[in-house]
């Protein structure tokens, strides 16, 4: 029951926001965020049950659709709520200057009901029919804002249709094959299935969820999407909405199959998690280092949506108690630290009228102090810095890399990182230091219904960074119902026998050199504060707004790697598209306009049924 | 009990009275279809328990079967028929306002006629009578797709004309030959005898049979009259043409391949022509830039659809057709009723001149959104139920060619919803230009986009309102001996 209550608050709250909108916009937002909270705290209440229950029934199909909430799903749907309804908070000042705005919300909380079907869905056909509804909505929104975004919406659209249909065709086959699609009758049943078969069925869910979690070869939508999305949802996007592909794969990998099965697939190295592996280890390394020649803020860090993609398989693909762990902790702190960065990139787009391209930007830090502290957390998180969320989540999965034995994949993961680093240095610094140019002199920092989302997050990359323990004890659970050893965990890290990692040690450590270097400075002579502009190059004075060094930040590295990362994968899907398009140009000639042709192709079809009746007896 | 032959009776009959009612006052004239449709509708609600529980078998003339013409309303007849009466009904609604171009008393005549001849092809027992009715049924839709009066649609008229007449010469042929080989045109009498014939004498009466009805259905190659006719008829004749006037093609090839030829091997071969259909039109349809054009070449690819599920002939294949052929009739006419005031307020066909119509009028584009929807196969609107159907269906024969079809069908889909997807965006989020002067239609027009709307968002979320009429109409179709037993009597 309480889940159904869930899903009808979701869906239904959404339609009356909409209603509510006709009424007035004041009472459409207070309505959307009461329905979005409400939402939380529902959820928030189904921690740790267990829940079972069947809301509709198809009898002529034999099926009916279940929900059910575990410590999987749980997990899941909170993230879902809580960036749900953040990004409502953020919304309501963002989006004052854009028009329809009812429609907007009652997408946005469409969206966050569809997603929270998916993850509560107890068989297969409620998870597609959420998945499609989910699917369909993100398309609506991703078009919102016209212009550029309608070709990146229908891109998104097309090659998430091409998923799901790949994941139905799985889905039906399923049906027929075992008669049911419970997901847990499914899971009994799927333990003795052919490898064949299963490596079957994994590859059409691969298909589906990969292109959803954007791993490499199917990822081409994503940065398009992320760029040209309205910046809240871009949010959501980013944080929870391309990470159902990894739900996805946990769903079919671990909750379904099982490691056992797993184990089974493939000879030697040539085994399924194996190469799955790689594809996470590439999908790190090709787009992170593919953000560091972007110059639109938004486009960066929407090509390290897919790199941190890329870590989460890695994670989930190794398959150690650690290494899934590790994959969906970074989950979740991928989704705080980056709806983080898009919403300190709306903030900033905000201010400054929409402007998005770094080099254009500069010296906001004092203009907007909350809004760097944001973007600081979030890229801190991002690249894994100690008492970060992302750090823990980036050592578990180095930890079990180095454990098992995967040098190769070591070392890809960490490449990753270095790329991350160089690129988000330039977000930071392009957008918050050097030189304030002229033109955003009279920047303000963003209200506070904006600031209050930010801040709320960068809490939590602190938090889930120095007590890492909180949300992995969740993680042990999910692992619990796994099936698999869980990950031992005390509240500020690992336990000496996985090798230790305790972030309360750390915070100390970094405590007593901060202040260490606090008193050396306040020893030595006192510093002279000089204004902004006071800068001087080759002994003459600069003019203002002339000097701002980090325009073209990475012009070098351009021209060595820009070469290599050229997305061939995009331009092959370009390719075909053209392709396609005239092979049905003249598809579409078979009719003529001529009616002594329309007649003759008559004709011909009667004398070829006759004639293949007579002549071949082909039935 | 009332007497099914009314379905046929009042439509006919007040279609001729029309020119009467034209007498006392112009206005009522256009009224007169709604309310011979809606007394259809009714009929059709009283019958289907009736049916359901026992088919109703009416003989006209005083003689029992086989020697006379008889009405055979089982689940499938009083399922299309239903079908037939209730977007015939709500686009007879739609007509009120749309159709004001002179003669409209003519227009109104014929578009009951068009009807009358649906309706009786699906009822009938009688092959003749079957092909009256056909013939009833063309011509009606000749005459309205030149209703304009402009080039393009006489051309279309004109070629349609020549491609509908050869189709019905052929059924003719095939009547003819029946009729020399088993000396009776009862249609349950001839599936009763079916077995005595020689083989080679039936398939060829059945390629006769298919290459008629096929032109009807649009099966390809025989569907080049359907682009140009769907497109340059007035919209409320497309959404009927393209709703009901190809089922009604489709549901002769399936009656007589099974029903009457119980031609179970060619089944295979059929259902590779609904995927060649399927694949064709999609890809025709994608290049479109005229909206209409492309709605015509979607329902080439949702009718290959359909023979495709025909094709499976397994009781979930024929249900899913089935649920198909309700799915796409409700979206294509909705599509159609919706494209259509929006090209009359627009004044242009192309899909280009409709960007960011969706502000002027959203309820119309809202409608559109939903008919591409559905179509496409989005959950939860009704044609996602079919085609999950389908696809179910497909899967379950366990025969690889079926999952070789059916995976080629799925890639048709991601075809068809680029397309789709691509008008939806047109019409909301790009900049329109010259669009100061569209206002949001009303009225009349209004009430058959909403009701066709909410029926497909009903149908989708709790498809129970039609899937027990729908498995019995399917069985009517794969169990024939049932259906000869109906009429003739016995078992």
């Amino acid at each position: 029951m309480q889940l159904i209550t869930i899903l009808v608050v979701s869906f239904l709250g959404a339609g009356m926001v909409y209603l509510a909108g006709m009424i007035s916009g004041k009472t459409r937002n207070i309505l959307a965020v009461l329905v979005s909270l409400a939402v939380v705290i529902l959820v928030s209440l189904t921690y740790n049950q267990k829940i079972y229950t069947s809301f509709y029934a198809l009898p002529f199909l034999n099926l009916s659709l279940t929900l059910r909430i575990d410590t999987l799903s749980w997990f899941f749907a909170i993230a879902v709520a809580g960036i749900g309804f953040l990004s409502i908070l953020f919304s309501l000042e963002y989006m004052r200057r854009y028009e329809r705005l009812n429609y907007y919300y009652f997408m946005m909380l469409f969206v966050n009901a569809a997603m929270l079907g998916i993850v509560f869905s107890a068989d297969f056909l409620s998870f597609y029919i959420f998945w499609e509804i989910m699917s369909w909505s993100t398309y609506l929104l991703i078009s919102y804002k016209g212009g550029k975004a309608v070709a990146a919406g229908l891109k998104y659209i097309i090659m998430s249709v091409a998923g799901s249909l790949a994941m139905l065709f799985a889905i039906v086959s399923l049906y027929t094959s075992y008669g049911t699609l419970g997901i847990s009758n499914l899971a009994s049943l799927l333990q003795t299935a052919s490898p064949g078969y299963i490596l079957f069925l994994l590859l059409m869910f691969v298909i589906g969820f990969g292109i959803k979690n954007a791993i490499w070869l199917l990822h081409t939508w994503l940065p398009d999407a992320y760029t040209e999305a309205i910046s809240p949802f871009s949010a959501v996007l980013s944080g929870m909405l391309t990470r159902m592909g990894i739900y996805g794969f946990l769903l079919i990998m671990y909750t379904i199959l099982g490691l056992n099965v797993l184990h089974k697939l493939g000879y030697g190295i040539l085994n399924f998690n194996y190469i799955l592996s790689w594809i996470g280890a590439i999908t790190i390394i090709i787009p992170t280092f593919t953000a560091l020649l972007q110059d639109d803020a938004k486009k960066l860090l929407a090509w390290h949506g897919i790199g941190q993609g890329g870590y989460m398989i890695l994670g989930i693909g190794i398959a150690t108690s650690l290494g899934i762990a590790g994959g969906i902790f970074h989950t979740l702190n991928h989704a705080i630290y980056i709806v983080l960065l898009f919403f300190a990139v709306g903030a900033i787009e905000h201010q400054t009228r929409g402007v998005r391209d770094l080099n254009e930007l500069g010296g906001l830090i004092k203009k907007m102090p909350v809004t760097f502290i944001g973007a600081l957390a979030g890229i801190s998180g991002l690249i894994g810095i100690p008492l970060t969320n992302g750090f823990v989540s980036k050592w578990l999965i180095y930890k079990t890399l180095i454990m098992e034995n995967y040098p190769f994949l070591a070392f890809a993961a960490l490449i990753g990182t270095w790329g991350t680093i160089l690129s988000v240095y330039k977000f930071l610094h392009n957008i918050f230091l050097g030189q304030l140019p002229e033109k955003y002199a009279n920047v303000k920092e963003v209200p506070w219904t904006m600031q209050l989302p930010m801040i709320l997050l960068t809490l939590a990359v602190i938090l889930f960074g120095i007590l890492p323990g909180i949300p992995l004890k969740v993680i042990s659970g999910i692992e619990k119902s796994f099936g698999i050893k869980p990950v031992s965990t005390g509240i500020f890290g690992m336990p000496k026998e996985i090798g230790e990692l305790n972030m309360i040690s750390i915070l100390a450590a970094v405590l007593v050199a901060g202040v260490v270097v606090y008193l050396l400075f306040s020893l030595s002579a006192k510093s002279r504060r000089v204004d902004q502009y006071d800068s001087y190059a080759a002994g003459s004075f600069v003019p203002k707004d002339r000097y701002q060094f980090s325009v073209r930040f990475y012009d070098q590295a351009y021209r060595i790697i820009g070469p290599y990362l050229q997305d061939v994968v995009d331009d092959f899907y370009y390719w075909l598209v053209r392709k396609s398009r005239s092979f049905f140009q003249l598809v579409r000639q078979i009719y003529t306009g001529n009616v002594n042709t329309y007649a003759l192709y008559i004709l011909l079809f009667l004398a070829f049924l006759i004639f293949v009746k007579l002549g071949w007896r082909l039935w | 009990m009332v007497n099914p032959s009314l379905l046929i009776g009042v439509p006919l009959a007040l279609a001729f009275s029309i020119p009467l009612f034209g007498l006392i006052s112009k206005k009522i004239e256009k009224y007169i279809p709604i309310a011979a449709l809606l007394i259809n509708v009714v009929i059709c609600f009283i019958l289907i328990p009736q049916v359901l529980e026992k088919p109703i078998v009416v003989s006209i003339g005083g003689w029992s079967p086989p020697f006379c013409i008889n009405l055979v309303v089982g689940p499938l007849g009083i399922f299309l028929t239903t079908l037939i009466s209730s977007v015939g009904f709500l686009v007879s609604i739609y007509a009120v306002s749309y159709i004001k171009e002179e003669p409209t008393e003519k227009y109104h005549i014929l578009f009951l006629l068009l009807m009358v001849g649906a309706i009786g092809i699906v009822l009938t027992g009688d092959i003749f009578n079957l092909f009256v009715f056909f013939e009833i049924l063309c011509i009606s839709s000749y005459a309205l797709v030149a209703y304009n009066k402009d080039k393009e649609g006489t051309e279309a008229a004109m070629k349609y004309l020549i491609q509908g007449s050869i189709g019905s010469s052929f059924i003719l042929i095939g009547i003819a030959l029946l009729y020399g080989g088993f000396g009776t045109l009862n249609m349950a009498h001839i599936a009763s005898k079916i077995t005595l014939a020689d083989p080679t004498f039936l398939f060829i009466t059945l390629a006769f049979f298919i290459t008629g009805f096929g032109i009807e259905a649009a099966i390809f190659p025989l569907n080049a009259w359907l682009p140009d006719a769907h497109s340059s008829a007035p919209s409320s004749i497309s959404a009927i043409l393209s709703g009901i006037a190809i089922k009604t093609g489709v549901y002769g090839v399936a009656r007589m391949i099974f029903t009457i030829f119980n031609a179970g091997s060619i089944l295979t071969f059929i259902a590779f022509l609904g995927l060649l259909t399927l694949l064709i039109g999609e890809m025709s349809a994608f290049r479109q830039d005229d909206i209409k054009r492309l709605l015509a070449y979607s329902s080439i690819g949702q009718i290959g659809l359909i023979v495709f599920a025909l094709g499976i002939a397994t009781s979930l294949g024929v249900f899913g057709a089935l649920f198909q052929i309700v799915s796409h009739t409700l979206a294509k006419a909705l599509l159609f009723l919706a494209a259509g005031y929006m090209i009359y307020k627009v004044g242009s066909k192309s899909i280009t001149s409709l960007n960011g119509i969706g502000k002027k009028m959203p309820l119309t584009s809202f409608a559109f959104a939903i008919g591409s929807f559905s179509l496409i196969g989005l959950p939860p609107f009704a044609g996602f139920i079919s085609k999950f159907s389908i696809i179910y269906a497909a899967i379950q024969v366990k025969k690889p060619i079926f999952l070789a079809f059916i995976a080629v069908a799925l890639i048709a889909t991601v075809v068809e919803a680029g397309y789709f997807f691509r008008i939806v965006q047109n019409l909301y989020f790009k900049e329109g230009k010259k669009l100061e002067k569209v206002t949001e239609t009303s009225g009349f027009i209004l009430i058959s986009l909403i009701i066709l709307t909410i029926s497909i968002i009903a149908i989708g979320i709790h498809p129970q309102f039609i899937t027990g009429l729908l498995k019995e109409a399917a069985n009517e179709l794969l169990e024939r001996a049932g259906y000869i037993g109906w009429v003739l009597g016995g078992t």
